[in-house]
């Protein structure tokens, strides 16, 4: 509990019939920020609700919840990604409703936005999602290194993180390390899959505010670095490459056009964010304050650009020095800020992690026995987490986190107040993965 | 300046042949050489493959290009018994067309007849689609998205997105169709006036691809809705969801047949 109050929640799953717990603290067993584990207490699937004092908690109660656990005292249970169960929006008599989804007027994934409108202002927000269930983390037990991969590469749509995470898992949980020019690799790969993201974030912002200048040359740059992470891992998303115990491959980009682009996007990407139609359409849209980020467990550049100065590659010791990317404003252009910077500091870490390849092989057999590990990625979004139980190269269990689950409230409350037309500019702006809340 | 910039950069659109072909730094689609099919390739092979996309039955060794993920890992331990296509026109009206069947006894391909004629109503100049994401992972939406960038520029071939059903010609649609989107794909295809297309986009579309054997999945498009062209990659490329548009509005012929280029 003192941790919980000092700290944040990483991570709440099943463990047979008790109910794991991981906050991250500064009080923790790694670090200055370490993590602590511990079973809640409780017995034969009930557990004492945390969700009222730390709503951070919420959505993980409530997955628990639906796979037949009790978190007893839980203030609103309800599902969250089973739809055979009923669910109920909360009502406001005398407001306009407003449905939108699961199926909407772009190329996106699908998911349900129930607005209370009082006039064009947005009162309230309540988000339904689950339909991306695929049920992932019920294949996962009985599969091999291989095929666990293969499904840990589809929970959300950030391959390169979730099955770095999950590798590194796995191999901590057999005492074990990848070759380090594996670790550069897989890092230069991360990195790549960042500034792809980050500039897919900032394109989309720009062709929602009409600004197609903006749009084009950003969507063009990042079509052109596309490229590259397809030279660098074989797959145009940086799927295939990545193994437990290493890297399949070593593709050949093109260093000096990644080094082009970025010097390009330093060019463009602070006179476009300085633009006035740009400042006009995100300056003070959609804020997040830092107080409600801290205490509802944002991660990623969602916290990041609300105050909440934490990056998990600050604990990398292969990061040379590192310093997050912050800012304090909390809305929409705030984000789009830490987009920029990040996407062109993840192009010099590719550039850095690349031209200091360490000699040594790809990847090496890990040995097989047993053990579980916990382990973390800084994607694009925020925090990867995968926990795995391994016995003599299978998987017993995996549990998985995306960051989308822990931050699709910040678009609840960043919305709240606001025009319903700035909605697509909100949501553009947190540009979260429905696949990897739902799993 | 914004002005000098854009007049710099120049004009980026690719032409068509260059968006068809598979760039030369990837790996394409795998093609089975029937004369290294040897007992133990075909073994290694069947033990190889992550995804499960060869077997082995009755005398028949198949390679089923909807379960592929295109690592490539089966052309670099096999280079005598699997080859690479590197064309990205694999888009097909029939499924049994993305599977490649080699006769062992005989040593050649099974060649299943010629595909049937696509549908003559949908020939338009100009095509609208509606996308629905069914359960994917936001990749092969985002494949879909990327064909309207500059570089593949899909509008000057007549081929663009549409907010509602209600205005759209054809429904492009990814993932595996999970049990919760079922409902919402039928209803948005029912709400398209006719004629009407369909196209499965990828191989979890096709077939479930790797979430094939989860309950929570319908495995399949055509399990909810009629669909007239399949598009098989992990997912496909820009270049191969732009030939399966132009298979549909018959501007394109399929050239995968029995899972093999002709």
């Amino acid at each position: 509990m003192e941790a919980l109050r000092e700290g944040r929640p990483v991570a709440l799953f099943p463990y047979g019939d008790r109910v794991l717990l991981w906050v991250e603290h500064p009080g923790g067993q790694k670090g200055a920020l370490g993590l602590t584990e511990a079973f809640l207490l409780g017995e034969r699937r009930r557990f004492p609700s945390l969700a009222a004092e730390f709503p951070a908690l919420d959505w993980f109660e409530r997955a628990l919840w639906e796979r037949g656990f009790e978190p007893v005292g839980h203030p609103g249970l309800k599902p969250l990604r089973r739809h055979d169960l009923p669910y109920t929006f909360r009502e406001f008599p005398l407001l306009h409703e407003v449905p939108v989804g699961p199926v909407h007027a772009g190329i996106i994934e699908p998911g349900h936005f129930r607005f209370s409108v009082l006039g064009e202002r947005i009162v309230n927000l309540e988000i339904r999602l689950g339909y991306q269930h695929r049920g992932l983390l019920s294949l996962m037990p009985g599969k091999g290194a291989e095929a666990a991969l293969l499904l840990v590469e589809r929970a959300g749509s950030e391959p390169v993180a979730h099955a770095m995470a999950f590798a590194e898992a796995w191999e901590r949980a057999l005492g074990w390390e990848a070759p380090s020019r594996a670790q550069y690799l897989r890092r230069a790969a991360l990195e790549l899959e960042r500034a792809f993201g980050h500039l897919g974030h900032l394109a989309g912002l720009f062709t929602d505010i009409g600004y197609a200048y903006g749009a084009t040359q950003v969507g063009r740059i990042r079509a052109l670095l596309q490229g590259e992470l397809d030279r660098l891992t074989g797959h145009r998303y940086g799927r295939n490459f990545l193994r437990v115990g290493g890297v399949w491959r070593e593709g050949q980009p093109d260093l000096e056009a990644i080094a082009a682009y970025r010097e390009e996007l330093a060019r463009l990407l602070p006179r476009l964010l300085k633009n006035p139609q740009v400042l006009d359409r995100m300056r003070y849209v959609g804020e997040v304050r830092r107080a409600k980020a801290l205490a509802l467990g944002f991660v990623g550049p969602t916290a990041r650009a609300s105050g909440v100065g934490r990056d998990l590659r600050q604990d990398d010791p292969l990061y040379p020095d590192f310093t997050p990317v912050v800012r304090q404003g909390g809305d929409v252009l705030s984000r789009a800020q830490v987009y920029a910077e990040e996407s062109l500091k993840a192009l010099d870490y590719v550039l850095f992690f690349l031209r200091h390849l360490p000699a040594g092989p790809l990847a090496l057999d890990p040995p097989l026995g047993e053990g579980e590990a916990l382990a973390r990625v800084e994607a694009g979004r925020g925090e990867v987490v995968w926990f795995v139980r391994v016995e003599a190269g299978r998987v017993v269990m995996a549990e998985g986190v995306d960051p989308s689950f822990k931050n699709w409230r910040a678009l609840e409350l960043a919305v709240r107040g606001e025009g319903l037309p700035d909605f697509p500019l909100c949501n553009k702006s947190f540009d979260l993965s429905y696949a990897g809340s739902d799993l | 300046m914004s002005l000098m910039h854009t007049l710099k950069v120049g004009r980026l659109a690719r032409k068509l042949e260059e968006i068809l072909k598979v760039p030369q730094h990837a790996f394409g689609y795998p093609l089975l050489k029937p004369a290294g099919l040897t007992p133990r390739v075909r073994e290694g092979l069947i033990h190889l493959c992550p995804s499960g996309a060869f077997a082995e039955v009755e005398g028949i060794f198949s390679l089923d290009l909807a379960r592929c993920v295109g690592c490539g890992r089966c052309a670099l331990a096999y280079p005598e018994a699997v080859g690479e296509m590197r064309s990205l026109e694999v888009a097909v009206t029939r499924k049994e067309d993305l599977v490649q069947r080699v006769d062992l006894e005989r040593g050649g391909f099974l060649d299943p007849g010629p595909p049937p004629s696509p549908r003559t109503e949908l020939r338009l100049p100009i095509l609208a689609f509606r996308e629905v994401s069914a359960g994917d992972t936001g990749l092969a939406d985002s494949e879909i998205a990327l064909l309207g960038n500059p570089f593949n520029d899909m509008g000057r071939f007549g081929f663009q997105v549409v907010a509602s059903p209600r205005h759209a010609d054809a429904l492009l649609v990814t993932g595996p169709v999970s049990r919760n989107m079922a409902e919402a794909l039928r209803r948005t295809y029912e709400a398209m006036p006719e004629p009407k297309g369909v196209v499965a986009v990828g191989n979890e579309a096709i077939s479930g691809g790797v979430f094939a054997g989860s309950p929570q999945v319908m495995a399949g498009v055509d399990r909810v809705v009629p669909v007239d062209v399949y598009v098989p990659g992990d997912p496909p490329r820009p270049g191969a969801i732009l030939h399966g548009l132009m298979l549909l509005v018959g501007r394109m012929t399929q050239r995968l047949v029995g899972g093999v280029l002709r």
